[in-house]
């Protein structure tokens, strides 16, 4: 199940405010207080967090909801995340911020494509785009088609699974946004 | 006794350092006369520097210092227009015939000079500057469509930095004018300013350790601009500094911070200035100043 959260929504609705811009720590903290009363109301396995009614996402936002939001996750109860309607500048920010905490997150861009922003080894950005076009993976097959020894996919899968990128049965990786 | 502060003719980042040397020591002992008479330009950071000096003098509960307005007509309609005389009265005397503030057509203020107290304060400055600053940045500047939102982000940061870290209100104001001396090109440049503690101040309690007898103003900015340091302890702190430089790196654009005696920046190849300048006379709290080039297709169009 996938609970698609709209932050342009929950910023009106936080900082009883006519703004479109997500700047300031407070905001920030604000509105990922927000997304988590939403998740902890929730059974779903991913939050879909849907940046697209936002203009400006500032640095100091994008610490406070994306970095943070993923570092309480893994502490509690650890749902997927995925990033969807955001502009290259927004990438930027939040390539920053979760570059600087090692940690990653995947995102939807304009043509539906899931890409990885954050701390990603090269081999792990590759299968991660190898198990999206297979709709379905296990070591071998990245193996295969990468023409990798099945080591280094094994190796790629597992830092995909540790940062919650891909979804997890038995031997096989799903893409996120996969039901 | 009163102490007389001249106003540089042409008032920048680069002749503030005159500017704060004739204040002497901090806080100055004798009641001040800033005299703007001889002004003939002022940047938006010589601006809101000015404001600065009015707001240290208040806090430090001193005397209200007087103020003589520029002789030229035309310097005076420009303070007045960017907004500096509404503010400047609350804090100097003022003395001289100030003009109204007449709205005016298009405009290269891209932001008034405006306080900045509150994160609310700060809401409000980038939503302002949306409305105009695409027209400006992308049209006039040849930047790409999308840096308006970048530069929104560094102003947004570098405003929060007053809030977050000074411990008292301050100042910002932007604005586009042509480089005419060090580059030859327009540009747009945030300016932002407080009178609060500074960075060496900010940092010393979680910092100065570290650096052992190298801690001091320097060695301060050294620590948040290079290596993106906060005074916070949580680690995600410190990378607003961070995002700018990585814009900057791509605009070709220049930072530089001046706190207490120190002076830090990150210096282009089209500007000539010194990363670091030290022992410099020393002015209450920080000053930054962000410059961002036109594109150089623009410019030869």
């Amino acid at each position: 199940m996938i609970e698609t959260i709209r932050i342009g929504h929950l910023l009106r609705e936080t900082a009883t405010s006519p703004y479109r811009h997500l700047v300031t720590r407070p905001t920030g903290a604000a509105v990922r207080h927000s997304i988590e009363v939403a998740l902890s109301r929730s059974d779903c396995l991913t939050a879909l967090l849907d940046f697209s009614d936002i203009e400006l996402l500032d640095f100091s936002c994008a610490e406070e909801i994306v970095a943070k939001l993923l570092l309480a996750q893994a502490a509690q109860r650890p749902r997927f995340v995925v990033l969807r309607g955001l502009r290259d500048d927004q990438h930027d920010a939040i390539e920053q911020v979760l570059t600087h905490h090692r940690l990653a997150v995947a995102a939807m861009v304009a043509d539906g494509e899931p890409v990885l922003l954050g701390f990603v080894s090269g081999d792990a950005r590759a299968a991660f785009a190898c198990v999206c076009r297979l709709g379905r993976a296990c070591a071998a097959d990245v193996a295969q088609a990468l023409d990798w020894p099945e080591a280094r996919a094994t190796e790629a899968l597992e830092s995909l699974t540790h940062h919650r990128l891909v979804r997890p049965e038995g031997d096989l990786r799903y893409p996120l946004l996969v039901a | 006794m009163t102490r007389v502060i001249e106003v540089p003719a042409h008032f920048d980042d680069r002749s503030f350092d005159q500017f704060a040397g004739d204040f002497g020591a901090w806080p100055p002992e004798e009641k001040l006369l800033v005299d703007a008479r001889g002004a003939q330009w002022a940047s938006p950071y010589g601006l809101i520097a000015l404001l600065t000096a009015g707001q240290a003098v208040a806090e430090a509960g001193l005397e209200r210092p007087l103020l003589t307005v520029p002789n030229s007509d035309e310097v005076k309609r420009y303070w007045a227009r960017i907004g500096f005389f509404r503010h400047a009265a609350e804090l100097f005397e003022l003395h001289g015939r100030v003009p109204k503030a007449a709205a005016t057509g298009p405009s290269d203020v891209l932001l008034d000079v405006t306080p900045v107290r509150a994160m609310e304060d700060v809401h409000q400055v980038v939503e302002k500057i949306s409305e105009t600053a695409s027209r400006i940045l992308h049209g006039e500047l040849g930047l790409e469509r999308n840096a308006t939102m970048r530069f929104s982000m560094a102003l947004s940061e570098s405003c929060q930095n007053i809030v977050e870290h000074a411990g008292t209100s301050g100042w910002v104001a932007v604005q586009v004018y042509t480089f005419r001396r060090r580059l030859g090109r327009r540009v747009a440049v945030i300016a932002v300013s407080d009178a609060g503690i500074g960075f060496r101040r900010s940092l010393e309690s979680t910092h100065a350790k570290r650096f052992g007898e190298r801690w001091g103003d320097g060695a301060a900015l050294e620590a948040a601009l290079i290596q993106g340091v906060s005074r916070f302890r949580d680690p995600g702190r410190g990378q607003g500094l961070a995002g700018i430089k990585g814009f900057l790196d791509r605009w070709k654009g220049k930072i530089s911070i001046r706190s207490g005696t120190a002076r830090l920046a990150i210096v282009p190849m089209w500007d000539d200035d010194v990363p670091l300048a030290d022992h410099l006379p020393f002015f209450p709290g920080a000053q930054v100043q962000i410059t961002i080039p036109a594109t150089q297709e623009v410019e030869s169009r």
